[in-house]
């Protein structure tokens, strides 16, 4: 085996995707894409608030409601109320020629002490109005109710208290960030594992499959060894690979620092309850944005995993290239390589919900799943560190068993043309001297 | 000495015997035609010459070594399917390619310049390969096998595809080549092209060497049994001859023929014959049989029409 071969394939390979057009454009764009995809349900949230901001008349029988409701409507500007007294005949009239939005009769007997119900009338259907409008209903029945029983102020505010829960997670290490955040960043890491594992190895494939149609791999395996190639084309992929996740975690480490900076863009300080000249984080933190504190070791294990697991189905994915001439030829070939990819993915849920389990922990440790289940437990749960050695040391073992695996399928494997091979035909490959 | 030697080498895919325990030796300086159709085991051996499959039996030396990674060095190989990187450019394919020769970038590019320059590609340097029509892209492959300055070459079908023009370039490349004592071994279904290029010849059929020796010696084993008529008028009597089973007709036109002799048949006989009913006999001729009728001999008439068939095919 000659390092140096291995080296002019793995830098060709690298160069040659690096600087295509598809290259920058794919690693520039991506996290546009991510933005929009991440803050387009929140924007889309806000326009459509501001065109529905809904004109509603309400016909008060208890003679006591209204200003209260407008108190709490006051805070919500998603609804103008209007006082009327007409019949509810003429206020369907009126609804229907889009006078209102919506009309409600507040019955007189909504201030008994029975049981009553209102009925939220409007042309649109959907929840989103009566529902909102119900919170603010309760809250003015309720203040009526109890300042007619002259219910002391105080009892009152703390009748309208609101307790909200925000939960931590607590390890040996200590620190430990708000948990909501560990789990979102846990569910990222081990989808960004995915579908890192799965299109790189996908760009390996292909890379296998073109020099073997363009029948160039019998020049090159004349010159150099096939297990030479095969590695040589692993890792540029694999290079090229890091180099745009680099590219990416820079842009995000950026997004991040300056993430505050473009809050208070959007936000004043005081809106959020602390000074004007309140630091990025404290601004943050008001917001609710804290930024989990990652550990290096974390972000190493992280890459690690990566890196193994790439290792291990990037040369499954170069084996199932050699065997065919056409993409369309792989289908059936790849399911080996696909289950086992997908198989972590269907357990994520269970494992942020219990990352210390038996099936978590066994999940972490067979090599076709570890890369990422692991990240993800060591983001949902302190993992012992003999765990995570043990993991790695098997996921190592498993990548080289699997290179050994694909090089004796690839060296047979690209210099066979006509009819796509089957399972059975392979394994036969694998034992040829 | 610098030689070529395939010593018992038998290969297997499975249950099949791709070359069944095969010895050959191609000499500096001359060139070794190695012939046969499809299936013959041709490719797997060249494929075990080029270290690119390993032998289940038998070795391949070369100068005296068993061939490995450091025969691939000296090696330029040309195969039948051609290939290239399509995106790469044609300066940077060749640098890349000889650099997995051994070459270091600046000899390589040095050397790209200057074979570019030999086959008038100098203005191609810049180009992506896909640019290039198929004969251009071919020009650049030969130029990729020659780059690293092998002293054994291996050229299966080169010439297919291309335009007499540069089949005659290419043809006084590899003559020089031989010249400049090196090894060539040439591959081909086309029995006019080995005869007019190579000095030894190596017949292959299911997997066997049928046949092997010097051109010249391979044509004299099979003596003068071939005759060669030109002429005028009636040719009836070939009919007659061929009817009787006394000769073979290899090939035929209006005024010409070339003939085998049957075993006892006398030559003289079809000179008479053609005396007496042709109105006149231009050339009477007897020659060593073409290759192509030799061929016949050795592996029989249906293996060798399936050669010519294939042979006629490869250009498209």
């Amino acid at each position: 085996m000659s390092l140096h071969k291995i080296w002019l394939i793995l830098s060709s390979e690298f160069w040659r995707r690096v600087r295509s057009k598809t290259f920058i454009l794919a690693t520039l764009l991506a996290p546009v894409f991510l933005i929009v995809l991440l803050f387009a349900p929140t924007l889309l949230q806000q326009f459509g608030e501001e065109s529905s901001q809904r004109t509603v008349a309400v016909v008060d029988e208890t003679g006591n409601l209204f200003d209260r409701l407008q108190r709490s409507v006051d805070d919500d500007s998603s609804f103008v109320l209007r006082k009327v007294s007409m019949s509810p005949d003429s206020l369907r009239a009126a609804v229907l020629a889009e006078e209102y939005d919506g009309y409600v009769v507040l019955p007189a007997a909504l201030l008994d002490e029975e049981e009553a119900s209102v009925t939220y009338y409007s042309r649109e259907s959907g929840m989103g109005g009566p529902s909102r409008f119900e919170n603010m209903l309760e809250g003015a029945v309720r203040d009526a109710l109890l300042a007619a029983r002259n219910v002391p102020e105080e009892v009152q505010a703390i009748m309208g208290r609101n307790v909200e829960v925000s939960a931590r997670t607590i390890s040996e290490e200590g620190g430990g960030g708000s948990s909501i955040v560990l789990t979102i960043l846990g569910f990222v890491l081990a989808f960004s594992i995915y579908f890192a594992v799965f299109i790189y190895g996908q760009f390996v494939m292909q890379g296998v499959i073109e020099e073997k149609s363009n029948r160039v791999v019998e020049v090159i395996v004349s010159s150099v060894r096939p297990f030479e190639l095969l590695m040589g084309k692993v890792l540029g992929v694999g290079a090229m690979g890091l180099a745009q996740i680099t590219v990416w975690m820079v842009l995000a480490g950026a997004g991040m620092m300056s993430a505050g900076t473009i809050l208070t863009l959007f936000v004043t300080p005081a809106d959020l309850g602390v000074s004007g000249n309140a630091s990025t984080q404290e601004v943050m933190a008001a917001a609710g944005l804290s930024m989990p504190t990652i550990s290096p070791e974390l972000v190493l294990w992280v890459l690690l995993f990566f890196v193994g697991g790439y290792l291990l189905y990037a040369s499954l994915f170069a084996a199932v290239g050699s065997a065919v001439e056409q993409q369309q030829d792989a289908q059936n070939l790849m399911y080996p390589v696909f289950i086992p990819l997908i198989i972590p993915i269907m357990f994520v849920t269970f494992v942020v919900e219990s990352p210390d389990s038996t099936i978590s922990l066994v999940l972490s440790l067979v090599p076709l799943f570890s890369p990422i289940i692991m990240p993800l437990r060591m983001t949902a749960a302190s993992v012992p560190l003999w765990q995570t050695l043990l993991s790695f040391a098997l996921l190592v073992a498993g990548f080289v068993f699997t290179i050994w695996l694909a090089a004796r399928i690839y060296r047979v494997g690209i210099l066979s043309y006509g009819k796509t091979p089957g399972f059975r035909e392979i394994a036969k490959w694998v034992t040829y001297e | 000495m610098a030689h070529l030697s395939v010593e018992n080498v038998t290969k297997r895919y499975g249950d099949t015997v791709a070359v069944d325990d095969i010895s050959f030796e191609a000499q500096p300086g001359r060139i070794l035609g190695l012939l046969g159709p499809n299936g013959a085991g041709k490719t797997s051996t060249i494929r075990m010459i080029t270290y690119i499959m390993v032998p289940d039996a038998g070795t391949v030396r070369y100068e005296g070594d068993p061939v490995g990674p450091w025969s691939q060095q000296r090696m330029g190989y040309l195969p039948e399917e051609r290939g290239l990187y399509k995106r790469l450019r044609v300066k940077e394919q060749l640098v890349y390619l000889g650099r997995l020769k051994g070459l270091s970038k600046a000899e390589a590019a040095e050397r790209a310049d200057h074979w570019l320059d030999r086959f008038d590609a100098t203005g191609w340097a810049d180009l992506k390969t896909e640019e290039l029509s198929k004969g251009m892209q071919q020009k650049i492959q030969f130029i990729a096998t020659l780059l690293h300055d092998p002293s054994l070459l291996i050229f299966d079908e080169p010439f297919s595809g291309l335009d007499p023009i540069n089949a005659d370039l290419l043809r006084d490349i590899i003559l020089e080549l031989r010249r400049d004592d090196r090894t060539i071994l040439f591959a081909s279904h086309r029995m006019e092209q080995v005869e007019q290029l190579c000095d030894d010849i190596c017949l292959m059929a299911q997997g066997d060497v049928v046949l092997q020796g010097s051109l010249r010696d391979v044509k004299e084993r099979f003596g003068k049994n071939t005759l060669v008529l030109e002429f005028d008028g009636d040719d009836s009597f070939i009919d007659e001859l061929e009817a009787s089973e006394q000769v073979r007709v290899n090939t035929r036109s209006t005024h010409r023929v070339e003939l085998s002799l049957a075993d006892g048949t006398d030559a003289r006989l079809v000179l008479d014959l053609a005396l007496d009913r042709t109105e006149e006999l231009y050339r009477y001729e007897r020659v060593a049989p073409p290759l192509n009728e030799i061929f016949v001999e050795v592996v029989g008439e249906a293996e060798a029409r399936r050669m010519q068939e294939e042979a006629v095919e490869v250009p498209a």
